[in-house]
């Protein structure tokens, strides 16, 4: 067996390889990295058998080195290809597979192989459910998510390097701006108070806010609230396309409780929610819940934490 | 004259699929097909791209029931839909399946300018599609645009990633996938839902197609679906006759014998 990973950045690629090391032990792996030879020395001192640094160009995008993987794929014929499932990541997953006609498991979430079956686990229905699936492809893709595995301790034996460049495309990018980080990191927030469509206008927010003050907690929403309404910036919106957080107390408020917004929070140790929907599914996935009106119940709430 | 494309699904509603608390089997008896809701942005899309520059809005689509969805469909501003009915045979198809489908069914339609899809159905949310037909098609694959503007035969599109916003440029032909903030898709009016019922919707045969099985075959096998098991302890802490004041000081109370505070 031999063990590609393809990951954005050397921090993702080094978790990668680490999970190489679980999934197929002993397997050599070859590394694709984003950032340029010196950035990826830090995925080559961890574990890698031979590192190819893809850093990103100015003018081209990061899947522009499609082709080249797919070329390099073909005299290699790795059996499993694991690839950070960033954004650049799924894209560059889903056009290998296609050039290889390799199947692609997208944020797996388990991955087995017994002879010439390999097994894997994906949520669907907005992670309502575990899919499993087997498969006797060859070559099989999967796009893990960041955090899945820890990177190794670095090592004294650093692997080769050597930089590839991206295949020719129609595609000019034109200017990226970026991400402005906000001060908020909901990952590390042992408390966090979310808000959904329950509230009914931007400064009904004030009751949540004076309520994650009382708590020493951060703001939190559902994705319509920061993606179409913007009361919030995006990086805190809690679901399996936004956030995927593990704090000690998570109380949603006005939230009526899909899957694709709780499987943000499943790991969360206890869950509080509020709401006025006796039918709302949030209800069943709470530990504790508040019926009624979020306007009556979370300045209650604040006076009974301040209380304390 | 030139095809617009739109890829969309017709699935279940996940809201309304139940869980069977002992097996933790999925049952979908109750969950009726809809359009995948981010899918009528790409419909929307397809619709701007079209007001724009002029061209043949055509909607494709691969699934079971896959005919039900048209009317939805071309209320939504598309001309036409083709779609080809996974039937019983094809209902656990995979992306590669489903990719090589609608890829059979765009070269069907002659000259294509581009090709929309969103980030992702609400039922697998693989988010494959899109990537897979470009290259197939041998187009650029342009994903995660969250702003689209098509200038002369040429698109300027914003994608959302990662590490903050990529803007690129380029002609068609070309694949995009767009996010449901790419745009605000309207109601259907009256007028439109109305409309709907005397546009084409044609059905083709997957045996139709122009491919082996071996071409479209799904590559996955599905073991199982199963539901995790839901420990929750769902207690109401402001049951009839209690005061909110003591169901809150009582939440306090439970929290800190939890350790969470």
């Amino acid at each position: 067996m031999n063990v590609w990973v393809v990951a954005e950045t050397p921090a993702l690629a080094a978790e990668l390889v680490s999970g190489a090391g679980l999934l197929a032990p002993s397997a050599p792996v070859t590394v694709f990295s984003g950032g340029d030879a010196e950035a990826v020395a830090f995925v080559a001192r961890r574990g890698a058998a031979k590192v190819f640094a893809m850093p990103l160009a100015d003018h081209a995008m990061w899947e522009d080195y499609v082709p080249v993987l797919a070329a390099l794929a073909r005299a290699d014929r790795p059996s499993l290809i694991l690839v950070g499932a960033t954004k650049r990541g799924k894209d560059v997953a889903a056009q290998l597979a296609a050039h290889l006609d390799a199947p692609c498991v997208s944020d797996c979430k388990g991955l087995s192989r017994e002879g010439e079956v390999a097994t894997v686990r994906r949520m669907v229905y907005g992670g309502l459910a575990m899919k499993t699936m087997t498969t006797r492809a060859a070559t099989l893709v999967a796009t893990v998510t960041a955090k899945t595995y820890d990177p190794l301790p670095a090592s004294e034996q650093a692997a080769p390097v050597e930089r590839l460049a991206p295949s020719p495309g129609k595609v000019r990018v034109v200017g990226r701006e970026g991400k402005v980080s906000g001060s908020v990191d909901l990952g590390e927030a042992a408390r966090v108070v979310s808000v959904g469509r329950g509230f009914a206008e931007q400064d009904e927010l004030g009751l949540a806010r004076d309520l994650a003050a009382a708590m020493g907690a951060e703001l939190a929403c559902s994705r319509p609230i920061a993606e179409f309404f913007k009361w919030l910036p995006e990086e805190v919106y809690v679901g399996i396309s936004g956030q995927v957080i593990r704090p000690q107390v998570y109380l949603a408020a006005g939230i009526s409780g899909q899957a694709q917004h709780m499987t943000g929070v499943r790991d969360a140790k206890v869950i509080v929610s509020v709401n006025k929907d006796e039918n709302a599914p949030i209800l069943a996935l709470s530990d504790y819940y508040f019926l009624g009106d979020l306007k009556e119940v979370l300045p209650a709430l604040a006076r009974a934490f301040r209380a304390q | 004259m030139k095809n617009i494309v739109v890829c969309y699904k017709w699935l279940r509603d996940e809201a309304d699929i139940r869980v069977d608390e002992r097996t933790r089997e999925l049952d979908l008896e109750k969950a009726k097909y809809k359009l995948n809701e981010y899918d009528r942005n790409a419909i929307e899309a397809g619709v701007q791209i079209k007001n724009a520059t002029g061209g043949n809005l055509v909607g494709v689509t691969f699934g079971p029931n896959a005919g039900q969805s048209a009317k939805d469909a071309l209320s939504r501003g598309l001309d036409s839909v083709v779609y080809v009915d996974a039937g019983a045979a094809l209902a656990d198809a995979d992306s590669r399946t489903t990719a090589a489908v609608l890829v059979a069914l765009v070269r069907r339609l002659g000259e294509v300018e581009a090709v929309l899809c969103s980030e992702g159905s609400s039922d697998e949310y693989a988010q494959q599609t899109g990537a897979r037909l470009a290259a197939m098609l041998g187009f650029p694959s342009v994903s995660f645009v969250s702003s689209l503007a098509p200038e002369g035969g040429a698109y300027k599109l914003g994608r959302k990633l990662d590490d903050g916003v990529e803007h690129v440029e380029t002609a068609g032909p070309v694949v995009i996938s767009v996010t449901p903030d790419v745009n605000t898709p309207p109601i259907p009016s009256v007028k439109q839902i109305l409309g709907a019922k005397k546009k084409p919707a044609t059905e083709v045969k997957v045996g139709d197609l122009g491919l082996s099985e071996a071409e479209y075959a799904p590559q996955f096998v599905t073991v199982d679906v199963l539901a995790p098991v839901a420990e929750r302890k769902r207690l109401r802490m402001n049951p009839e006759g209690v005061s909110l004041a003591d169901a809150a000081a009582s939440l306090v109370k439970r929290l800190a014998a939890d350790g969470v505070l």
